[in-house]
């Protein structure tokens, strides 16, 4: 069933355009969610499920930090920051302990940690879900013919733009980065340079949590804060992931652009299929292009 | 079957024990009903163990088996009208092929990248019995589904209505199934499987075909998990939209992994363990699947080999202590 | 060697038997007892919290029946169809006759047949109109009004209060649910003469509402109607609004979750959305004056749609064993089939032939915030009715 009524054709145009629009906006988003993700099975070649957790974590940081200090912009530091501690920790604890298990007892742990986040969550802020106010800066919208654009999301899209270009300097420029892309490639040669390499994966796990924690702070104006919310998360991170190519930053950013685009455009061609769309695509780039579109066997 | 009763160590040791829990389950617990869905589960566990315990393969796509042996033996039930036994071969055909053909794609990928397509292809699964409602009911699920009695040839022999009879009807082709895994177990097929899980690249380069023998665990796996599926549906005499969620998926790989993957006891055991804590626990703190996690870890990093582990280990060191 | 391995079968099966020995329950026989089915563990605990509230203040107050005080036991449904009708079937083998609540439509469903089959009494709240349409039996019955009667008692008194909006765009969850309400809003429209001027259907998971509001945007109209509901309603509300939809159009969410729901959202998002609910605290009449004070004193909350169902709901198969003067399965469903009784919304009644209760629906409008006069006085009554497929129209065929 067609979702318009008979339209010009200019009309047409401006909503796939505009539909683009939208589609940049969730990709940004879905870029946020997976980096992180992508980094750490980059450098520590391990798989973390518990990925949409932290993204969940973030949400109710979120709010609660709201809450408590009524600064979007302190919450938007100090939420990922909090995020980022807490990986830290359990890096030193129990990731480190895993490491040299195969992908599969990395799945059951962080399977396990994920429970632990979500039933914690209801402890703490109970079943309901939670709503988080847009900040008061960024309320409103831009209008854009027949059209309006949430002011909040345009400052999405450039933030999470401003955040992947320093993410990209401190991966390509900086002695950080250097040692991370050298840990993918072989952890002996970083621990010949001299290097803690332990010290070194603890900090990308915790910087990669970080960001799924920052994605979450930053979606929860406009997904509130659920507690359920951890597994869809997940798989939309594994699947952009797997499609870019683990452990790739550019995979990271085409993948979750491609798949905001892809179920952008849809909800006006074919919304019932749009899921079926993103899994058939993963599994399309699986069997074709196993290593995903930028990724190294 | 003269070969099968004699041979030897089939009926001894782990064996007894999945008969002697499986004769006490129904008398210790408050229901069979109960005790038939822990011996349904540990089914679906013990096939994910085949692939997971033997051939070191996790499948993140089990519900999809599970789910289409419940909808198609329940549909065959309904519209086609057939009996007990041929709904479960079709169960069982249904499930070898459709894991027979994930299988083919999937195979040749390793690490999370085989736990990705199986995930992708059961999302996929769940897409289609989601949008075929006018079959499997949508989001309200497959009501009225029968349970038949047994018949053969047009003879009816055992009504499976009470909840006793059904009981002692999926213990006897659980225990079918535990004989049938453990003779391809102790099979050159599966130390081969073995081989495959240790050391893939030395395996096929003694000479074996290890594609050939994952394909294989992969389909027995599937059939087994349907089988697992078809029982369900009749147990509930419905079937949710839920038998083919990712949540099927992970439950029965939960399961797997707390019993102890690499022994089919285990299976029993993981499934009991899961089963019962959530009747137990749900009743005295809904949050305990926050208990669940934590198991999980635990096992994960102090008893890899699962609850069955843990307790072989122990018994390994009263007995060395007895005969010190 | 041989006696290690005995020793090893000995002890996996006692490990695993131990543990249960404590799990010996509750079915047994009890003056009267109802159970309660509630999803206290799992993805509708939020609801299942007040559900079992409600269900055992109904069983509390009740006072004696047929010569002993009656029990309430709650079976956790852990929010899955399959945990729950195996459950159910325990508790019926166990003795069960009578049960209340159910979230979720397809465990409803199912529900409803096992106790059919045991000759029991259910009573729920969940939505699906099959419950009382073509899956109907002679053991279940339905507190909730239909999809008919939601589109009806909402889109009718919203073009009367605004008979100058005249082209509605709807965004539907792509299932059965959905699809009713979608059908019975197509009616409505035809019948008043509006013109829909599109649709959006989207899959049940759908999270990010953003696209569907773009086309809702793209075809301008004057009321946007939401027919998804619980998170789903949440998300696109919150999107909508951020897309500054509540300036242009005005929007009616058809199916709402009522108090709890309202609660989760906060009046800067709410206010001036018309709300559809089956169940309001404000109604006054006075069983729902006293059940709203009577909650405040035992909880200290204030009374919400699944408190009020099950609540309701359990209190009426109580009602029914008493008029029965019996604990027959086949007794008390015949005793209240017909019945009349005062409910949280005033005068209600089963109707025999579909063992649907006939009640009242509500149309809400949110408030500011400057207008609440207390914590939960999140919207403003704007009409009442009750509205029933009648005749023909009904799906159920009673065997």
């Amino acid at each position: 069933m067609p979702p318009l009524r008979p339209n010009s054709g200019c009309g047409m145009l401006n909503l796939y355009l505009f539909q683009i629009l939208n589609g940049l906006g969730l990709g940004m988003i879905y870029f946020l969610i997976s980096v992180g993700l992508t980094i750490i099975f980059g450098l520590l070649n391990f798989v973390n499920f518990a990925h949409g957790g932290f993204f969940m974590l973030g949400c109710y940081l979120c709010y609660a930090l709201l809450q408590l200090t009524g600064q979007f912009w302190l919450t938007l530091l100090l939420g990922p920051l909090i995020v980022a501690a807490l990986a830290w920790v359990m890096e030193k604890t129990l990731i480190r302990r895993i490491y040299h298990l195969p992908h599969t007892f990395h799945i059951l742990v962080t399977v396990g940690v994920a429970l632990i986040l979500q039933e914690s969550a209801i402890i703490v802020w109970g079943p309901i879900g939670k709503s988080i106010p847009i900040p008061e800066a960024l309320q409103g919208v831009v209008i854009m013919g027949k059209f309006a654009y949430p002011k909040y999301r345009l400052f999405l899209i450039l933030f999470s733009a401003a955040i992947g270009f320093i993410l990209w300097l401190l991966l390509e420029r900086t002695r950080f980065g250097a040692l991370v892309r050298a840990g993918s490639e072989s952890t002996e040669m970083v621990s010949l340079l001299g290097t803690n390499i332990y010290k070194l994966f603890s900090l990308t796990f915790a910087l990669g949590v970080g960001l799924a924690g920052l994605a979450g702070v930053l979606s929860g104006p406009i997904r509130g804060a659920q507690p359920f919310m951890g597994p869809e998360v997940l798989g939309i991170a594994f699947v952009v992931v797997v499609i870019g190519g683990m452990g790739s930053f550019l995979g990271a950013l085409v993948g979750g652009l491609l798949i905001g685009l892809v179920q952008s455009l849809m909800t006006t061609i074919w919304p019932e299929g749009a899921s079926l769309m993103i899994y058939g695509a993963m599994a399309a780039v699986i069997l074709l292009r196993p290593y995903g579109l930028f990724g190294r066997a | 079957m003269k070969r099968l009763m004699t041979s030897k160590g089939l009926f001894g040791g782990t064996t007894l024990a999945v008969l002697a829990i499986l004769v006490l389950l129904p008398l210790v617990l408050p229901s069979a009903t109960l005790a038939t869905e822990i011996v349904i589960f540990a089914m679906a566990a013990l096939a994910c163990n085949l692939l997971l315990g033997y051939g070191g393969l996790l499948s993140f796509g089990q519900g999809l088996f599970f789910g289409a042996g419940s909808y198609l033996s329940a549909l065959a039930m309904i519209h086609g009208g057939v009996g007990l036994v041929t709904a479960l071969v079709i169960a069982i055909v249904a499930g070898a092929l459709i894991a027979t053909f994930v299988g083919m794609l999937s195979i040749r990928r390793t690490g999370i990248y085989f736990v990705m397509l199986t995930l992708a292809f059961s999302q996929t699964g769940y897409f289609l019995a989601y949008t075929l409602s006018k079959w499997t009911g949508g989001d309200n699920g497959l009501l009225d589904v029968p349970r038949p009695g047994l018949s053969l040839f047009g003879v009816d022999l055992v009504d499976l209505k009470g909840a006793h009879a059904y009981y002692v009807f999926v213990a006897l082709i659980f225990m079918a199934v535990y004989v049938g895994a453990r003779r391809v177990i102790d099979s050159p097929f599966g130390s081969t499987l073995v081989a495959i899980r240790e050391n893939e690249s030395r395996a096929s380069a003694v000479g074996f075909d290890t594609r050939h023998f994952k394909m294989l665990a992969f389909t027995l796996s599937g059939a087994v998990t349907a089988l697992a599926g078809a029982l369900y549906g009749m147990l509930i005499n419905y079937v949710p939209l839920d038998n083919i969620a990712m949540a099927m998926s992970e439950n029965i790989v939960i399961m797997t992994v707390i019993g102890g993957t690499g022994s089919l006891l285990g299976s029993l055991l993981g499934a009991g363990t899961l089963v019962l804590m959530g009747e137990i626990l749900s009743s005295i703190w809904p949050r305990w699947p926050l208990l669940l996690g934590v198991l999980l870890i635990l096992i994960v990093v102090f008893l890899r080999g699962g609850v069955w582990g843990g307790v072989e280990s122990l018994i390994g060191r009263m007995t060395r202590k007895d005969e010190a | 060697m041989k006696r290690r391995s005995f020793l090893k079968s000995g002890l996996a099966a006692t490990s695993l038997l131990a543990a249960p020995s404590m799990l010996k329950p509750a079915f047994a026989a009890a003056p009267v007892t109802i159970h309660g089915l509630k999803s206290m563990s799992g993805a509708f605990a939020s609801y299942g919290q007040f559900a079992e509230m409600g269900s055992k203040l109904a069983v509390q107050d009740f006072g004696p029946l047929l010569g002993a005080k009656p029990e309430y036991v709650t079976i956790d449904t852990e929010g899955n169809p399959g945990k729950a009708v195996r459950k159910v079937q325990e508790a019926i083998q166990g003795g069960a006759k009578f049960f209340d609540g159910c979230t979720l439509s397809s465990t409803a469903l199912a529900v409803g047949k096992e106790v059919a089959k045991g000759g029991g009494v259910f009573m729920t709240p969940a939505g699906a109109d099959e419950i009382t349409g073509t899956e109907c039996n002679a053991s279940t019955f339905r507190w909730t009004v239909p999809t008919y009667g939601a589109i009806q008692e909402t889109v009718r008194p919203l073009f009367k209060a605004e008979p100058k909006k005249k082209k509605w765009y709807t965004i539907t969850p792509q299932y059965v649910f959905g699809d009713a309400l979608l059908t019975a809003a197509k009616d409505v429209f035809k019948d008043l003469g509006i013109e829909h001027v599109g649709n959006s259907y989207h899959s049940t998971q759908e999270q990010e509402f953003s696209g569907y509001l773009t086309n809702a945007m793209a075809a301008q109209p004057d009321v946007l109607l939401i027919l998804n509901f619980g998170g789903q309603a949440s998300n696109c509300l919150r999107q909508a609004i951020s897309f500054g939809l509540k300036k242009q159009m005005t929007i009616l969410i058809a199916w709402t979750a009522g108090l709890d729901w309202f609660q989760s959202l906060g009046p800067d998002l709410l206010e001036g959305v018309y709300l559809g609910a089956q169940y309001w605290h404000q109604v006054d009449n006075p069983t729902n004056n006293a059940l709203v004070k009577r909650v405040k004193e035992v909880y200290g909350i204030t009374a919400n749609y699944p408190l009020a169902a099950d609540y309701i709901g359990t209190k009426v198969i109580l009602e029914a064993i008493k008029k029965a003067g019996s604990t027959d399965g086949k007794a008390v469903a015949k005793a209240m089939e017909g019945m009349s009784y005062d409910g949280p919304t005033g005068k209600e009644m089963i109707r025999a032939q579909d063992h649907q209760v006939i009640k009242d629906y509500y149309l809400l409008k949110g408030k500011a915030k400057s207008e609440m006069k207390d914590a939960d006085d999140y919207a403003t009554l704007i009409s009442s009715g009750q509205s029933f497929p009648q005749g023909d129209k009904i799906a159920c065929k009673m065997v």
